[in-house]
């Protein structure tokens, strides 16, 4: 027979989510967190007690005065300079690593082009490259709990193997743990799919903070999607799920770079909406730009570009009932260049939607862009590399603060 | 924070207007109009040039009063005489013109005849720190200063400060005339998301546009004014961009709007 959770179970349960407070809502009084965490104050000091040993948070005396009367509560602050993790977003023509500390802060980052024809060597030398100086410069004093990386590809959650990535390939070598291998920090670096990230990081800290059934659209080259139930991500069996790029919804449609025909990602990707715009394929600016050029000009009254809009719309908006019909969403968030894309199509997909969701379900749903912007993944990336620290903060503190795992510099 | 049940028919509405009409001399502008605005929505209110949009706005602000009907601010009666009336209720205007002043900075033009005082002097720290306070509230990181002029700002910049004008003084209601009318596609984009961030926090918002990509991106509520009438109130879920068009320049489409 199995008992109930032990005491130290206990404990550190309490400590994560201590942690993870002061992590997502910023610092807080020892009173705010007693009431909000459902704990007696002598508990929450002992917790912060163990916290701050281990150098995770620190507490002070409160900036202005209170309103209440007698002494104030001090106030719990992570320590965003000291604890750190690296966060990877590799986009098809972007490369973006930040140190992002604890409490969420992006403290220093690096940002670099990528050729849509180089080789994979290429990319992990710079990411690597960039990756160590975020860490020099964050000084011997701090220490980085998690790396993780969002890439736009289909990857295994068993072992990060990245399955399929149309837009980015990788050949035969594995991410993860050849960038790891190159930082040498005596941590894995994980790899996501980029829009589950995204769905996470606008859950957790963008536009669906307290929306606990979100959709989120990520538009990059193709088009990815993240989605959370019940506060969850919905990984399916293999962690495969919510490939919501591959939805085919114009069937016999536009060829598709997985070799269907008439996906979402294949009516409403940049290659489509540029070959709608005639803009020519390679031509300066490109990528996220050149979407961004195309809302532009039709905002400006261009009617190739305005009808380039229109039809990506229409195939949009019938993605999106679709899925409203099936998940029954509150949120359906548009990041990336889809943020751009709904921007300037917007009525187009709400008609889409009026007409092609079922009416309850369409009823509450609300669509917005992703508060996140740009970062959503970087951010969603940051928050995946936190998960271990924040399920067991002093144990994972104390494995990587063990002198043989010090990085040799 | 407070969560708001946005959609919901129980809400009461910040703005209820019932019957409103209006003359400038012998034109009637305004005839039978109603219009509601719900705490935590995008009410949008489109219509043709001439619709009467603009005499409505000012009805809602007091700077020309409604001739006939009723005017209820939060479930109770109201009486708007004047502008300082409405400001007293918690309306706040954002004109085209953004009445902003360019020879000051930010933190004086958000307290603009508000000033906090400190004994004999103004409590500028008290003011400076609040206004940051409020532009990081409204998730605004491209501005600086808040120091800085309003002249060396751009279009973008100087709606974001009159809309944080809004927020400052803890509006109920808040009406924009057109804010992305002189604005570049980035910013219209910025402009648009701090709407609805407004309305996120609870606030009633109401947003005058004539571009419909604008319209049904951020608002949950469309109201149509056709030749002075209201011809519909309608859920921006329910309505397709054609319909919308249809009752804006005909006053009638798809089963909605006047009857023939």
């Amino acid at each position: 027979m199995k008992g109930g959770p032990s005491q130290e179970d206990i404990r550190r349960h309490n400590l994560g989510t201590l942690l993870r407070f002061v992590h997502l809502r910023g610092p807080a009084s020892r009173a705010t967190l007693a009431e909000s965490l459902g704990l007696n104050r002598s508990t929450i000091m002992a917790l912060t007690a163990d916290l701050t040993a281990a150098g995770l948070v620190r507490e002070e005396l409160p900036r202005k005065p209170g309103r209440r009367a007698g002494r104030p509560s001090l106030v719990v602050r992570p320590e965003s300079t000291r604890v750190y993790v690296l966060a990877f977003d590799v986009g098809v023509d972007r490369l973006v690593v930040a140190r992002v500390g604890l409490g969420g802060e992006i403290m220093d980052r690096r940002e670099g082009t990528r050729d849509r024809d180089a080789e994979p060597g290429e990319l992990v030398g710079a990411l690597a490259a960039a990756a160590r100086s975020l860490v020099r410069k964050a000084g011997p004093a701090a220490v980085c709990v998690g790396a993780a990386a969002a890439f736009p590809g289909i990857v295994r959650r068993a072992d990060d193997t990245i399955m399929f990535g149309p837009n980015l390939d990788m050949g035969e070598m594995s991410l993860g743990d050849t960038l790891s291998r190159r930082l040498g920090l005596g941590l894995t670096v994980s790899i996501c799919n980029d829009a589950d990230l995204g769905a996470l990081a606008e859950h957790e800290r963008g536009a669906g903070v307290g929306c606990d059934n979100l959709i989120y659209l990520h538009g990059d080259v193709g088009v990815g999607g993240g989605i959370i139930v019940g506060g969850r991500l919905l990984g399916g069996e293999q962690g495969f799920g919510g490939e919501i790029g591959h939805m085919v919804v114009n069937p016999g449609g536009r060829l598709c770079s997985c070799g269907s025909k008439g996906c979402l990602e294949a009516e409403v990707g940049e290659r489509t909406l540029l070959a709608h715009a005639e803009r020519e394929e390679g031509a300066h600016p490109d990528g996220r730009a050149a979407v961004r050029a195309v809302v532009d000009a039709a905002d400006r009254g261009d009617i190739v570009a305005r009808e380039a809009l229109h039809r990506v719309g229409t195939w949009l908006g019938l993605g999106v009932a679709n899925l409203v019909n099936i998940f029954n969403p509150g949120l359906v968030v548009f990041g990336g260049t889809l943020r751009d894309v709904y921007l300037g199509s917007a009525a187009q997909v709400r008609s889409m939607l009026a007409t092609g969701a079922l009416a309850a379900p369409r009823e509450k749903v609300r669509l917005r862009t992703a508060e996140l912007g740009d970062d959503s993944t970087l951010v969603g990336a940051a928050e995946f590399a936190f998960a271990e620290v924040l399920a067991d903060p002093v144990q994972v503190l104390a494995r990587l603060r063990a002198p043989e795992n010090t990085p040799v510099s | 924070m407070a969560r708001w049940e946005p959609l919901g028919m129980s809400v009461t509405p910040v703005l209820d207007l019932r019957g409103i009409e209006k003359s400038y001399g012998s034109v009637k502008v305004l005839h039978d109009v109603c219009f509601t605005a719900y705490p935590g929505e995008v009410t949008a209110l489109v219509g043709d040039n001439g619709a009467g949009k603009t005499t409505l706005v000012k009805c809602i602000g007091g700077i020309h009063p409604h001739d006939r009907g009723e005017y209820r601010f939060e479930g109770r009666p109201a009486r708007v005489g004047n502008p300082r009336d409405a400001a007293a209720l918690g309306i706040e205007i954002v004109h085209q013109d953004l009445a902003l002043c360019e020879n000051l900075d930010i933190v004086q033009n958000l307290f603009l005849g508000r000033e906090r005082r400190r004994g004999l002097t103004l409590d500028e720290a008290a003011m400076e720190a609040l206004a940051a306070e409020t532009l990081s509230g409204l998730s605004v990181r491209t501005m600086g200063s808040v120091r800085q002029r309003i002249s060396n700002l751009s279009g973008g910049q100087r709606q974001t400060v009159a809309i944080a004008r809004a927020v400052l003084w803890d509006s109920r209601l808040v009406v924009l005339d057109e804010p992305a009318a002189a604005l570049g596609v980035a910013q219209t984009q910025q402009v648009l998301e701090l709407v609805r961030r407004l309305a996120d926090r609870g606030l009633a918002v109401v947003l005058i546009s004539h571009n419909m990509n604008d319209v049904f991106a951020v608002s949950d509520r469309i109201a149509a004014l056709y030749l002075g009438r209201m011809v519909a109130q309608v859920r921006t879920a329910d309505v397709t961009h054609r319909q919308v068009v249809e009752l804006i320049t005909s006053g009638t489409g798809g089963g909605l709007g006047l009857r023939r």
